[in-house]
């Protein structure tokens, strides 16, 4: 699976002097602001920092680029644990689990439990890739739309466990995403309306949207207190207790190992990634859970489960990047600029010819983690004096960003002004006990959904059962789902009943 | 009960019936433009969907037993200054998001974050400007040096 010499001249490349190393700390640190800022996105700072590569050697380059991604993966979670704003689309899960710890006084150990569940799953993720990637690069080959529906609708299946105490709560949020991500240019061309509003052409902006309602909603809710976290005893940073969390992440290997596998297969599959795999991850970890009921109430397992999972897509998506030369995303999209920049072209032809560079660049992402957990450690004492801000101050400041960073995305008036519309509609719906995560996930998952719909149906000439026939990985993934889906409920029921029973029997 | 409809308040009524009148209105609008499958396949189901969970959850209020809660005077006025409350941060909020590319991000922030501070009770009166300004001003170079788009200024 790994062909030594070349392994071996990887790490020659990587440990004969510092020079690769030089910007691993830079980029780390700029990953994590960037994360952490609610409107800034990875993929910004990798464009805003991609001429800066310009100067440097191909290897530098592309450590310095994942350094950005490896620590925007986290940062993003910082800000889901302690103000239950994620900071990109995947750490929306992070902060179902990690903003209840932070409430009851936990914040040093959520923000400890989620770098520990970061670093092992990023770790996770290019293990996987160092032994797998021709394999996984064939299978990634092999995967069509008809596989994407399936992952995809796994995904949406998280926004019927998301409900305000009644289930028909949650389905009507999540379905009021879905049908809000159908505003503008449909995925075939047809125009449907945009409400007048030459910006939604190309429908909803998400990530301004996301801004808007979770964080108006929340910081709304905030406001009523004095600090984010009220215990005063509670609201000190205590190196010991982010240290107790980030080693407590790693006893929960089952929710840790699950989320790290299921994120890294996500993260493979181009055009899915991180924000799909953080939800699955999620879902799958509490439907497998004997204590569902404590998830989104300050479960570790749940908190766990969404970090690992969007941490270990990365080695995922570098998968289509770097064996078939495909960006997965973004972020990926931005690395594939740094290979033209340095004149190569990923795919199969950059495996065969440059396997030492890409031993080189899995191993450095492998030593940026173990950076991540020292750089993470540090920084997480001057991330969490959050807490200790007045509310009075902190939410005018963080509308305010929030406003900014809308506008920081689109570049014009509708990215702030799509801000606002959803923090309207989040503070309604949180006042009647909606949740909102439900509609983010319904307008993340919406136009890809629709668009897997329709090529699948395109490619099987409209006649997808067929064609499913054929597809064996969709039929597995099929299958997967559903049983991951039925099973649980099924199963706690039987022993439901089975406990009944032998309590009446015990009565007799 | 004045405000209310059975046990559903208006301004649940009023969400339900935005959401409504968004299902009605994107499925016309999809259906005028095409009638083909590839263009209805999500919007119509969810549509559908849509529009019978609100009718079943309207239904169940109607039919479901009003429980009057006598609440105390004083909890249903400390209810409604918090609403108010959070409607004029939320105006002001609009505010700030048309202002920032018509009046300038900087002023609009520096008053924004300000009043935002004063209507969450800080009582001293030379703070909250101060802070205002410096953290606009850390926004306006900090934050906004890392725009690749011009942002309209007033003074900085």
């Amino acid at each position: 699976m790994i062909d030594s010499f070349a392994f071996s001249q990887a790490f020659s490349l990587l440990f004969s002097d510092f020079g690769p190393w030089l910007y691993v700390i830079p980029g780390l640190i700029i990953g994590l602001v960037f994360g952490a800022v609610p409107g800034l996105q990875i993929s910004m700072a990798m464009a805003v920092f991609l001429p800066v590569t310009w100067s440097m050697d191909f290897l530098q380059a592309m450590l310095f680029l994942t350094s950005i991604f490896t620590g925007g993966a986290y940062g993003g979670g910082v800000t889901a644990i302690l103000m239950n704003i994620p900071g990109s689309s995947s750490s929306v899960a992070t902060a179902f689990d990690g903003h209840p710890m932070a409430h009851q006084g936990k914040h040093n150990e959520a923000l400890g439990i989620g770098l520990g569940a970061s670093v092992f799953g990023a770790f996770f993720g290019y293990t996987l890739l160092l032994l797998l990637i021709q394999p996984l690069a064939f299978v990634v080959l092999k995967l069509g739309p008809l596989e994407m529906v399936m992952v995809v609708i796994w995904g949406l299946t998280l926004i019927a466990t998301l409900h305000g105490g009644a289930v028909a709560n949650g389905l009507i949020a999540g379905l009021f995403g879905l049908i809000l991500s159908q505003i503008g240019m449909s995925t075939t061309g047809t125009m449907r309306t945009t409400i007048g509003n030459p910006y939604l052409i190309d429908g909803i902006s998400v990530v301004p949207a996301m801004i808007g309602i979770f964080a108006a909603s929340e910081l709304l809710r905030l406001r009523g207190s004095d600090y984010l976290v009220e215990s005063s005893e509670n609201r000190h940073i205590s190196f010991r207790k982010l240290i107790t969390g980030f080693v407590m992440a790693f006893k929960r290997p089952g929710a840790l190992i699950r989320g790290s596998i299921i994120g890294a297969l996500i993260g493979a599959v181009p055009g899915v990634g991180s924000s799909v795999a953080n939800l699955v991850a999620y879902s799958e970890v509490r439907r497998s859970s004997k204590h569902p009921e404590r998830f989104g109430k300050g479960e570790p397992d749940g908190l766990v489960a969404a970090e690992s999972a969007n941490s270990s897509s990365e080695g995922g998506s570098m998968t289509a990047l770097l064996a078939l030369g495909i960006p997965g995303g973004a972020a990926t999209a931005v690395l594939l600029a740094a290979f033209s920049f340095h004149n190569l072209v990923g795919g199969p032809a950059f495996i065969r010819d440059q396997r030492d560079i890409v031993y080189s660049i899995i191993v450095g992402n492998m030593g940026q983690v173990l950076l991540l957990a020292i750089i993470g450690l540090l920084s997480l004492r001057v991330l969490g004096m959050i807490v200790r801000v007045p509310l009075s101050y902190l939410v005018p400041s963080v509308l305010a960003l929030c406003a900014w960073g809308g506008f920081g995305i689109t570049g014009t008036i509708a990215g702030p002004v799509t801000v606002m519309a959803f923090a309207g509609i989040g503070w309604l719906m949180r006042h009647h006990n909606y949740p909102v995560a439900a509609t983010v996930i319904g307008l993340l998952l919406g136009r890809m959904t629709e668009g897997e719909i329709v090529r699948t149906l395109q490619i099987s000439g409209g006649n997808p059962l067929s064609y499913l026939v054929e597809r064996p990985i969709a039929i597995g993934l099929a299958i997967l789902m559903i049983s991951a889906v039925a099973l649980p409920p099924i199963m706690r029921a039987r022993a439901k009943r089975q406990k009944q029973q032998r309590a009446h029997a015990s009565d007799k | 009960m004045p405000g209310r409809l059975s046990n559903l308040s208006l301004s649940h009524l009023a969400f339900l019936f935005m959401v409504a009148v968004t299902a009605v209105y994107l499925n016309w609008s999809a259906i005028s433009a095409s009638t083909k499958l590839y263009n209805l396949i999500v919007v119509v189901p969810v549509g559908i969907t849509l529009i019978a969970l609100i009718a079943g959850v309207i239904i169940k209020a109607l039919r479901a037993d009003t429980e009057v809660l006598q609440q105390d005077p004083a909890e249903q006025r400390a209810k409604l200054h918090t609403t108010l409350v959070d409607l004029l941060l939320l105006g002001l909020f609009a505010a700030l998001c048309f202002g920032l590319t018509t009046v300038g991000f900087d002023i609009a922030t520096f008053l924004f974050v300000w009043i935002g501070i004063v209507i969450g009770g800080e009582r001293r009166w030379w703070l909250p400007p101060l802070y205002a300004a410096l953290f606009t001003l850390f926004l306006v170079e900090g934050f906004g040096s890392l725009f690749p788009f011009p942002m309209p200024l007033l003074v900085l």
